[in-house]
């Protein structure tokens, strides 16, 4: 039986009277990648913004259902949401670096939560550069603007800046939609080792992307969880027939 | 709206059903030749050349489709599936080949005395069957006639191994006949085989089940 890492019940998300997403039961395993697909507004965005509570961020949003982070419902009452959110990191569309030095980008996370000491910052940020496999390309410039380097780099560092504060569960919205292929090779492959410490959740318009490095896929469609398996059932044989349309291209 | 990749399946597909035309012409006329005596080598062999020659067509075409257009689901299991049969049918075309040869070196079934001829036509009926039904199947997706073939196989398997017994208790008159028998009851066996394999392909491309009709 494989570890559960977090486990969504009935998970409904509404913006005022229209509902983004509703009844979503689905298990995310531990140390795999999960691809969340489906076409645009059919609330894939909604549905891993609600796994660390970035929803609420939207005064009209209204969570039905649980969330259970390691068994835990990351929307009771006590659930700390500083805590949640470090645990449960996300990476976006478009790479957003702040306007600070590279250094400073990676450690910017770790100063919050109370680390000072330059000796271990320094150590944060070099861990987590090598981490994202930015290490080598910016270790003799660290303290040069982030604004400088390019997509892909950005893209890098936001995930080196996301592990710097040692979540558990990393979620990504189409962090390659911006990219060139070579920067979106880059990412997949380090989307693939970083599984093996962290579980990953992604969203992506991208099929063939889902299919090269996801574990498991997901497959959203009008808000609701169509289907749910292994990437290799999910591309080679699926059992729902909108699956097979979507994936196929008859629609989307 | 129809996608890109539909015309290319297309072609593929039509093919494919060529192939499966031609082989069994290929099969049927090796078959007639080898009973009747008569020779047909070198027409089974342009007609076994030109299915390689589509085989590996057929190949190319299920690269290129994998190349541009990333199948998956049943476009991905009806390009697997088609490159496989695609192979088999070529098979065919090769053991009808080796069939119309036994006749050009050892005169094929016409030296063996009359039982024989009975028994060998009776199994080459079944295997063409099989090999028109293997073809249908694929034309028309049917999954239940593919499944169909299934008993056929297992009888056709069962007159291969009991035709050897027969040859043990009552040796024909000639080494000629010996030999050919074998090599036509063997090779028939071996269609027989490639047919159940075309159709495990076809219920696979229809329904992503993975079955063994053996």
């Amino acid at each position: 039986m494989m570890p559960i890492k977090i486990e969504t019940k009935n998970l409904g998300v509404s913006f005022g009277e229209a509902k983004a997403i509703d009844g979503i039961s689905m298990k995310i395993f531990a140390n795999k990648v999960t691809a969340v697909i489906g076409p645009s507004g059919c609330g894939k965005s909604t549905f891993i913004r609600g796994l660390n509570r970035m929803n609420e961020i939207v005064g009209k949003a209204k969570t039905s259902g649980e969330v259970l982070l390691d068994g835990q419902n990351i929307y009771s009452e006590d659930f700390d949401v500083v805590e949640l959110r470090r645990r449960v990191g996300m990476i976006f569309q478009k790479p957003n670096p702040f306007p600070k030095s590279i250094f400073d980008n990676v450690a910017f996370g770790p100063r919050i939560h109370g680390t000072h000491d330059q000796e271990s910052l320094r150590k944060i940020v070099e861990t987590n550069l090598k981490k994202a496999v930015l290490w080598e390309e910016v270790s003799d410039r660290l303290n040069k603007s982030a604004m400088d380097l390019s997509g892909g780099q950005q893209q890098r560092l936001c995930i080196a800046r996301a592990l710097a504060v040692e979540p558990e569960v990393i979620l990504m919205d189409e962090p390659c939609s911006a990219l060139d292929p070579i920067a979106t090779a880059k990412i997949e492959s380090l989307i693939r080792t970083l599984s093996q410490e962290y579980t990953v959740i992604i969203v992506t318009h991208n099929m063939q992307q889902a299919s090269r490095v996801a574990d498991y896929t997901a497959f959203l469609y009008l808000g609701r969880l169509v289907e749910f398996g292994q990437t290799k059932d999910i591309f080679e044989n699926p059992k729902s027939e909108i699956t097979e349309k979507y994936i196929t291209g008859e629609f989307g | 709206m129809s996608r890109i990749i539909d015309t290319v399946l297309e072609e593929l597909s039509v093919m494919l059903c060529r192939m499966g035309k031609l082989t069994y012409e290929t099969v049927s006329l090796s078959i007639k030749g080898c009973l009747n005596g008569t020779s047909v080598y070198s027409q089974v062999h342009e007609m076994s050349d030109a299915l390689v020659s589509m085989s590996d067509q057929a190949e190319d075409k299920t690269f290129e489709l994998i190349a541009r257009f990333q199948p998956v689901a049943s476009d991905l299991r009806t390009i697997k599936s088609y490159m496989k049969i695609a192979y088999d049918f070529a098979r065919y075309s090769r053991y009808a080949l080796d069939i119309s040869y036994i006749n050009e070196q050892f005169g094929g079934l016409k030296e063996c005395e009359e039982w024989i001829s009975e028994y060998i036509e009776k199994m080459s009926e079944k295997v063409l069957n099989m090999v028109r039904s293997s073809v249908d199947a694929l034309r028309s997706h049917n999954t239940q006639l593919a499944k169909s073939i299934a008993k056929t196989e297992e009888e056709v398997d069962k007159m291969y191994s009991k035709y050897l017994d027969k040859l043990i208790e009552k040796a024909p008159a000639t080494s000629k006949c010996t030999i050919s028998s074998v090599l036509v009851v063997r090779y028939l066996e071996r269609i027989a085989d490639h047919a159940t394999y075309v159709c495990e392909s076809v219920i696979y491309l229809a329904t992503g089940e993975k079955t063994t009709l053996r």
